[in-house]
């Protein structure tokens, strides 16, 4: 029935297929409640779809997923639709809508899911920006923000229902530093202050590591360690090891698959 | 490179015809989701004007301009040739018809299609890419009902319309040409023009056409776009497609439907 | 916002579409407002109608007054029927009125010419025009001249 309140999302026995290629095989994962939660792992393990799983914009072929007490599967359209307002989604790219201008951006959420009056909109997105820092933006069209600062505005959009989980994807990729600590400290900060849990998909170890409570590493179609970042540090899995300290040749091997090396010189002479 | 064996080319286009076949099931379903889906949010109704606005309203320069010449040129060669039977006076139920049952709706679908239909692919396209459309999903809101619909509505209505414009504006520059230049007498060109162009089987089977071309243009734009791979390359491919197809299909469908309407014979 | 500018813009767009509508039908076509109900049925029997179409025009003394509405086979008689429908203003025309079928113009497009017959009578509605003379088929006139030709060459 419903989920353990210590975790605000559990994933069981899920299996996610593209096609004939099964992504994930009988995958289980527990975010506790309340703890900025790392899911980390290299390219092209599936990290994002299993993003995309907890918000309910892909469907697991088999399996449950449980998000604040319940099963979005099969949740009903209208439920679902009630159901997003807890959870809000970063992007990538921040992911504006480019024809709204700032204000209008953060606050599309609330048009779409409240009656409130335009005052009391209003006083929501100033209320949000003004936690990212950007409440001086707000009549500026995203093209004249930079990367940065798209993705604080895309910050404040997520947050302006208040939701109970917070979902970032890939926040720290191309970010300059002064950026990223800016990301970082957000991050953090949201999480605490306001009680939410956060869920953080990314390949950046060192920054990762540094404000996650709690660790997933996943790849190929499994979960291949979870832990605190120190646990993981000191596990003895080859692939797992591999990957916390970036050798560039283990488990995933440096060498694509190719002939001996002697044959192809003498040969495609 | 790898040769390929003979076997491999015939599987490649086996698989190719799989495909398309699949892409237009997907395609269609695309259609009815995003029309006769249930759903959608409130200001349907803004959604649609300001559509209307950038794929109708925009696109009037290039479809006045190229109906101008269009019609001056149909003059001025119509009038060479039919000087050649002493029939000049016909000159501009010539223009008219012309214009009416072919270049009309042809010519405005081929410009729509290159200057509103790849503006459309790209745009959505770019929203793919940049995840808008995730985003909206995300939020809540279904991309169909409050990005493509829209879209599609505005040029179902836009085409039609610029077709209209489309064949008053070249009407008038063939008579400018015809009547100010060339020296036919202004009230033969109107009579015989009045005397053969007949309202439903001219004028009416233009506005079909028109509005057949808008369905299918709209929905090749908007759905290569929404379909395509989100890299600024998918895109430039899908904008490509986007010309190519439609153009491919207005004028496949022009020949079948001239059949149709002109076609008793 | 620019809310006003865009929704004026599609206004005039969609009102510049019917204006072209509109001028299309009433310049372009010259489309009257003439309904079903101001119009009553002639007919008429010849012997050749080709070339004449269906919706061609029906006129008296150069003035339209009707249309052709239909054209078909007679099986009884082995001519062309053909269906006028003329103006109910119209309603004066002789029983031995006749019909012709006449060339508009030398691109050849067919029309019926009516003139008057002295009859007191008047065709009603449902009325049959006796008096007609068919097409003139080009190789028939060729025939004539060739025949007239020849027989003024024989004397």
């Amino acid at each position: 029935m419903s989920a353990d309140n210590a975790y605000a999302i559990e994933l069981k026995g899920v299996s996610f297929k593209r096609g004939t290629r099964s992504i994930f095989n009988n995958v289980d994962i527990q975010i506790p409640r309340g703890k900025v939660t790392g899911i980390m792992g290299p390219s092209g393990s599936g990290k994002t779809t299993l993003l995309r799983l907890m918000g309910a914009q892909l469907r697991p072929s088999n399996g449950e997923v449980w998000v604040n007490g319940q099963n979005l599967p099969k949740l009903s359209r209208s439920d679902l639709f009630d159901a997003r307002k807890q959870m809000g989604v970063l992007f990538q790219s921040g992911a504006l809508f480019t024809d709204l201008d700032v204000f209008e951006n953060v606050a599309f959420p609330l048009r779409v899911h409240t009656e409130l009056p335009e005052e009391m909109i209003r006083d929501i997105v100033l209320l949000k920006l003004q936690a990212v820092g950007l409440r001086g933006a707000i009549e500026l069209m995203p093209d004249e923000l930079s990367g940065g600062m798209k993705r604080r505005v895309a910050l404040a959009r997520a947050i302006a229902l208040d939701p109970q989980v917070l979902m970032y994807d890939e926040p720290f990729v191309g970010q300059d530093p002064i950026a990223m600590g800016v990301l970082v400290r957000l991050i953090r900060l949201l999480n605490d202050a306001l009680g939410i849990t956060s869920v953080v998909v990314s390949h950046d170890l060192a920054e990762t590591a540094s404000i996650a409570d709690f660790l997933y590493v996943v790849g190929d179609g499994q979960v291949l360690g979870q832990g605190t970042p120190q646990d993981l540090m000191n596990s003895d899995n080859p692939r797992l090891r591999q990957f916390m300290t970036g050798d560039p040749d283990g488990p995933v091997p440096f060498h694509y698959p190719a002939p001996d090396f002697r044959e192809d010189l003498l040969g495609k002479r | 490179m790898r040769r390929k064996s003979l076997l491999d080319r015939v599987a490649h286009l086996g698989q190719g015809a799989i495909e398309t076949v699949t892409i237009l099931g997907r395609s269609g379903l695309f259609l009815v989701h995003a029309l006769l889906g249930r759903g959608g949010i409130g200001g349907g109704f803004q959604l649609l004007i300001k559509q209307l606005y950038s794929v109708g309203v925009l696109s009037l320069a290039i479809i006045v301009v190229s109906g101008i010449f269009i019609g001056m040129v149909l003059s001025l060669q119509g009038f060479s040739i039919l000087a050649k039977y002493g029939s000049e006076q016909a000159v501009g139920q010539m223009v008219a018809l012309t214009l009416l049952r072919e270049l009309g709706p042809v010519v405005t679908a081929l410009l729509f299609a290159g200057r509103a239909g790849s503006a459309l692919t790209a745009e959505i396209g770019n929203m793919k890419s940049t995840e808008q459309l995730s985003s909206l999903e995300m939020i809540g809101v279904d991309p169909l009902k409050y990005i493509v619909a829209p879209r599609l509505w505005a040029g179902f209505i836009s085409l039609p319309v610029l077709a209209l414009i489309f064949n008053v504006v070249g009407i008038w520059g063939g008579s400018w040409v015809a009547i100010d230049w060339l020296g036919v007498y202004e009230g033969s060109f109107w009579a015989n023009m009045q005397n053969s162009v007949s309202f439903t089987d001219d004028v009416a089977n233009g506005v079909i056409k028109s509005i057949v071309f808008a369905f299918v243009v709209t929905w090749i734009a908007v759905f290569q776009g929404y379909d395509c791979e989100p890299t600024s390359e998918g895109i430039s491919r899908a904008t490509t497609k986007t010309v190519v197809y439609s153009s491919l299909a207005v004028l496949g469908l022009d020949f079948i439907l001239t059949a149709l309407m002109f076609g008793d014979f | 916002m620019q809310n006003r500018t865009i929704e004026t813009g599609v206004g005039l767009f969609l009102l510049a579409g019917l204006l072209a509508l509109l001028l299309l039908a009433l310049r372009v076509s010259g489309l009257t407002a003439t309904t079903a109900n101001d119009t009553y049925k002639l007919y008429a029997y010849f012997d050749n109608i080709a070339g004449l179409t269906v919706r061609a025009k029906v006129s008296m003394a150069g003035v339209t007054i009707g249309k052709v509405t239909a054209i078909d086979l007679d099986r009884e008689s082995f001519t062309g029927k053909v269906t006028m429908e003329v103006q109910k203003g119209v309603n004066n025309l002789p029983i031995d009125s006749t019909a012709s079928i006449l060339t508009a113009g030398l691109l050849g497009e067919k029309y019926i010419g009516l003139s008057v017959g002295g009859d007191s009578k008047l065709l009603a509605d449902g009325g049959v025009i006796h008096d007609t003379q068919s097409s003139l088929v080009l190789e028939d006139l060729i025939g004539k001249f060739l025949l007239n030709t020849v027989s003024k060459d024989a004397k």
